[in-house]
């Protein structure tokens, strides 16, 4: 209420101004009118009284300002006074309004890009319906803890747990649709039936999965995204009910999800954001084999329960499941739950705070700018403010009125900052970076409004005080008596700390985005164990309806080979069930062993698992290390033969050579999911290749021949000199001419994947050098202005010295010394708390240790060169000072 | 001999002054002159810093109106809330004056 009625006397304050002003006068005059009527009476002329009577009242001004204070509603008053009068200052000086908030605006634009990113990937919740109560649930296998689950632990979970509303299961793979104009390969995923409702409100059109239709025996029911929606039946309002076939069966379509959904699930999970169609399970889940794992597990907490609280629970659910069966106790299964926007954003948040740590650092260095323009302009300004003084004005209110003005300044700069602060994010989001998936719902609403003003303000009050403050000072005969010029060393030491903690600051920066982009030159030369250049990649699927014997899979892909093999261009013709480097498809990995080791060693090695095609390691460029192969031979009567990478190789015979060695696997040679146990012997060793990052070793692998281990999706790799659209329309007739319902899909250079994964350093990278360039241009900006400030105000100095003979060559170098100073002890401080800051990085960097010297040394160089140029130039116009003209000036 | 009033007084003769009869700002000068016998001196100038804190904190009403002299002057007034709070402050400070008027007068033999 307090706060109310003081905006309302303010408001009021304000628009009867004019009114009460008149008032005050009036009143004031009356009195002294009333008193001069009085002293007139005791014998004095009528001028002589009035002049008493002034003398008598006391300073007029003083007590006016008294009598606005004590009337309330004057805050806002002052504030509008002083406004105003900060606005008129600044239109006297254009130049220097102008320098002040384009600087002010590149800061706080800078600022407001970046926050927009981290506001849209950080703090806004996930576009899901009670999104601060969903988890993922990762299950632990071994030394795994981010695995899949298996059926029963997920119906387990969701039978023993009470912290969860519900557990929802997904399981992304690849499916093609026929019965369109074309065959059509699409992103699937098979879901529970409670599994969509806990990501969406409702469907645009029609329903979700209703309880029990994901069992077996359900009626198959599929629900579209919008964008297949749109893409594959036009945008068809009347689709529900309507049937579609999906690898060879027929599915009804239920529903269409809104047009803004979409999966967001963290790296790693092998669940593609861009799934297309969903379809249930249509498998009693709880029958399934305890120690397969494939589900990616959602679950909603219960109101209030905390993920910490669903943690233990689910712990000791875990507890339970390993002493009731053996496969839960060899596979030490743990249970980790995880809220899901925290572990989507696992991986980027530290370069997201790295880069808002940065983008403070570019603030703090426009502020130390700005601090340094109005420093310079203070000069001036302190004569006017001792003027004011004298007439009566406190410290305080003048303060307050250079603190307004600055405010002023900023709220400025800030408003300039929306512009550039949106420029930049339209460049940052062309940027494309891959992995930051939420990035494309970057946009700038309130919180990034809200926050761009509050960093206007305190940027307004950060820059402005020191001035300000300085401005203000006490000594007012002594400001009066100067000649408003010659403020020569007023506050030199200030404006040189100013200059070093500049240079301090963006030396900070610029090491953090050296050592980015030497992180950024490693990846570029880190050996991913292929060589993806010239290399072509598509991947086809193969339903099982159509394709249910392994023979006609392998006899489909021999075909192919030899096709795509006699096309002019073509060097080697592979392929593999998941492609290095390609995250869209859920990734298959289990425990190896060597043939008849004993029980404690067998859940000991876990390895990426790929079935291969021959030729896949010619067509990568990968490097055999021993052996061979796999060829044609190694056809289903000659299937029990396996590849291993150095890594397995190592683990499972360390020191000894592997080859003719035997290993147990477990796999489906007579069709999918129907696992048995085999042995089979290693013909070959490849270097490890690259998998999931380019960055950490990671699993082992181990390859093993597709009549042993089909898959129902490959990837085909190709080693052509050919160009992507020649090799396209070949590749079309080649697949139609054995399959006119096959599909080809993501043909891309293998490249592509490369680039993916180098996506997200090169982000930052670029940014971080955007933010490092923006801190030198500031910083020159600043030490350039600050330099010729000062010679221009010690012209008359450098004159006499020049005129009782100093050398102009000496000048120049004493000018240059005195200004440069400050740029050394800067840089030196700044490598310092570089070198106690950077290790913060660590995470980030790779192929470079924070403390790198090369980093450090080249930093030094270029800010010290930068730098001391930019004192170079007005130390030159110091040595051309005409004693003459100089002197002659005052 | 003038002196200068303690500070945290000047509102109470104000209120005083006003409580005998409006009065526009001059006016209020005038009459603590009188009224105190010539004793006390106001500085002139602050006195309507104090009569607009006192206006704002509802205990003085302020009008237009014209002076004896014929000018156009704001008249004050004491408020219910004015008359209550000078009865207060009076006896609050005359409290104080005869308990410090005594001690001041303390003689040895009564300690």
């Amino acid at each position: 209420m307090r706060l109310l009625s003081s905006l309302r006397s303010g408001a009021a304050a304000l628009f009867r101004r004019a009114q009460r002003e008149g008032d005050l006068d009036e009143e004031l005059r009356a009195h002294v009118q009333n008193r001069a009527d009085d002293l007139e009476r005791s014998g004095l002329t009528r001028a002589e009284a009035e002049r008493q009577a002034r003398i008598e009242f006391g300073g007029r001004e003083k007590f006016k300002e008294e009598c606005r204070e004590e009337r309330g509603g004057f805050w806002l008053e002052t504030v509008w006074k002083d406004l105003r009068f900060g606005a008129r200052m600044l239109l006297k000086s254009p130049g220097f309004a102008t320098v002040a908030i384009l600087t002010l605006a590149l800061g706080i634009g800078a600022n407001t890009a970046i926050f927009s990113v981290v506001n849209a990937v950080l703090i806004r919740p996930l576009p899901y319906p009670y999104a601060n109560r969903l988890t993922i649930i990762w299950s632990q296998w071994g030394k795994e803890t981010r695995g899949p689950a298996s059926g029963p632990e997920l119906m387990e979970l969701r039978k023993r747990s009470r912290s969860f509303d519900d557990v929802g299961g997904i399981w992304a793979t690849s499916g093609t649709i026929t019965g369109t104009a074309e065959p059509q390969q699409v992103r699937l995923a098979f879901t529970t039936a409670n599994f969509l409702p806990l990501l969406a409100e409702k469907p645009q059109l029609g329903r979700f999965f209703a309880p029990g239709e994901d069992r077996r025996g359900a009626v198959p029911l599929m629900i579209l995204t919008d964008g297949v929606w749109r893409s594959q039946f036009g945008a068809n309002p009347g689709i529900t009910g309507q049937t579609v076939r999906l690898n060879g069966n027929e599915f009804t379509i239920v529903g269409v999800l809104p047009r803004d959904f979409k999966l967001l699930f963290p790296d790693g999970s092998g669940v593609a954001a861009d799934v297309q169609v969903f379809i249930p399970f249509l498998d009693d889940l709880e029958k399934r084999e305890r120690d397969t794992g494939f589900l990616r597990m959602i679950g909603r907490l219960r109101r209030g329960v905390t993920a910490a609280r669903a943690q233990s629970e689910a712990e000791g659910i875990a507890t339970q499941l390993r002493g009731e069966a053996k496969e839960y106790a060899d596979q030490s299964l743990h249970l980790t739950v995880a809220p899901l926007q925290a572990d989507d954003v696992r991986l980027v948040q530290p370069a997201l705070l790295a880069l808002f740590a940065a983008v403070g650092l570019v603030l703090l260095v426009t502020c130390a700018n700005v601090a340094n323009l109005l420093l310079a302009r203070s000069a001036g300004r302190r004569h006017e403010a001792a003027l004011r003084a004298a007439m009566g004005a406190e410290r305080k209110r003048i303060i307050r009125q250079l603190l307004t003005e600055n405010l002023l300044l900023g709220c400025l700069g800030g408003t300039v900052a929306m512009g550039i602060g949106w420029a930049a994010l339209k460049w940052i989001l062309s940027l494309q970076p891959e992995g930051i998936s939420r990035l494309i719902e970057v946009k700038l609403d309130g919180w990034v409004l809200a926050f761009t003003l509050g960093v206007s303000i305190l940027t307004g009050i950060l820059f402005g005080l020191a001035p300000a403050l300085s401005v203000a000072r006490r000594d007012l005969v002594g400001v009066l008596k100067e000649s408003g010029k010659a403020m020569a060393t007023g506050k030199q030491w200030l404006r040189q700390l100013l200059i070093v903690s500049e240079v301090a600051l963006g030396c900070i920066l610029l090491v953090g985005t050296g050592l980015m982009i030497r992180t950024f030159a490693s990846l570029l030369r880190v050996d991913p164990g292929f060589r993806p250049e010239n290399v072509l990649t598509f991947q086809l699927s193969f339903p099982g309806t159509r394709y249910g014997t392994v023979e006609s899979v392998t006899n489909f892909l021999k075909e192919l080979r030899a096709n795509l093999a006699s096309m002019p261009g073509t060097q080697a013709v592979g392929g593999v069930s998941h492609l290095p480097l390609d995250e869209g498809k859920g990734n298959w990995y289990s425990y190896y062993w060597a043939d008849g080791a004993p029980a404690e060693q067998q859940n000991t090695v876990m390895a990426d698992h790929r079935s291969t095609l021959p030729g896949f390691f010619r067509a990568m460029g990968a490097t055999m290390l021993a052996g061979r192969e796999f060829e044609e031979t190694d056809d289903a009567a000659h299937a029990h033969v396996t590849i291993v990478d150095d890594t397995v190789a190592e683990q499972l015979w360390p020191g000894q050579d592997a080859l003719g060695r035997k290993i147990s696997v477990e796999d489906s040679p007579r069709g999918p999911y129907q696992f048995t146990r085999e042995s089979v012997v290693v013909v070959g060793v490849v270097r490890h290749l690259q998998s999931h990052t380019l960055t950490s070793k990671g699993r082992g692998q181990i390859y093993l021949p597709v009549p042993l281990a089909p898959r129902p999706v490959y990837s085909i790799v190709v080693r052509t000199t050919e160009s992507v659209q020649t090799f396209s329309a070949y590749l079309q007739q080649a697949v139609k001419k054995l399959d006119k319902d096959m599909p080809v899909a993501n043909l891309l250079p293998q490249t592509d994947y490369v680039e993916k994964a180098r996506a997200q350093t090169r982000f930052v990278t670029v940014l971080a050098g955007a933010l490092g360039t923006l801190a030198l241009l500031l910083a020159c900006i600043g030490i350039y202005g600050v330099t010729s400030y000062s010679v221009a105000e010690r012209r008359r100095e450098m004159a006499i010295r020049i005129a009782v003979g100093a050398d102009s060559a000496d000048v120049g170098k004493m000018v240059l010394r005195q200004s440069g100073m400050p740029v050394v002890v800067g840089v030196i401080a700044g490598l310092g708390l570089a070198a106690a800051l950077t290790p913060l990085l660590s995470g980030l960097l790779f192929g470079v240790r924070p403390s790198d010297p090369l980093t450090y040394l080249a930093i030094a160089f270029v800010l010290g060169g930068v730098g001391l140029a930019a004192c170079r130039i007005p130390a030159r116009q110091a040595t051309r000072v005409d004693p003459m003209i100089a002197l002659r000036c005052e | 001999m003038q002196a200068q009033i303690l500070p945290g007084t000047l509102d109470l003769l104000i209120l005083k002054a006003v409580s005998l009869g409006p009065l526009h700002g001059y006016g209020v000068l005038l009459r603590i002159e009188q009224i105190s016998g010539g004793a006390l001196l106001v500085e002139q100038g602050a006195l309507y810093p104090a009569l607009f804190r006192l206006v704002r904190q509802g205990l003085l009403e302020a009008s237009w109106g014209t002076s004896d002299n014929n000018r156009r002057a704001k008249f004050y007034e004491l408020t219910s809330a004015g008359r209550k709070r000078l009865r207060q402050e009076a006896d609050g400070w005359n409290r104080l004056a005869t308990a410090i008027a005594s001690a001041l007068n303390a003689q040895p033999e009564e300690v």
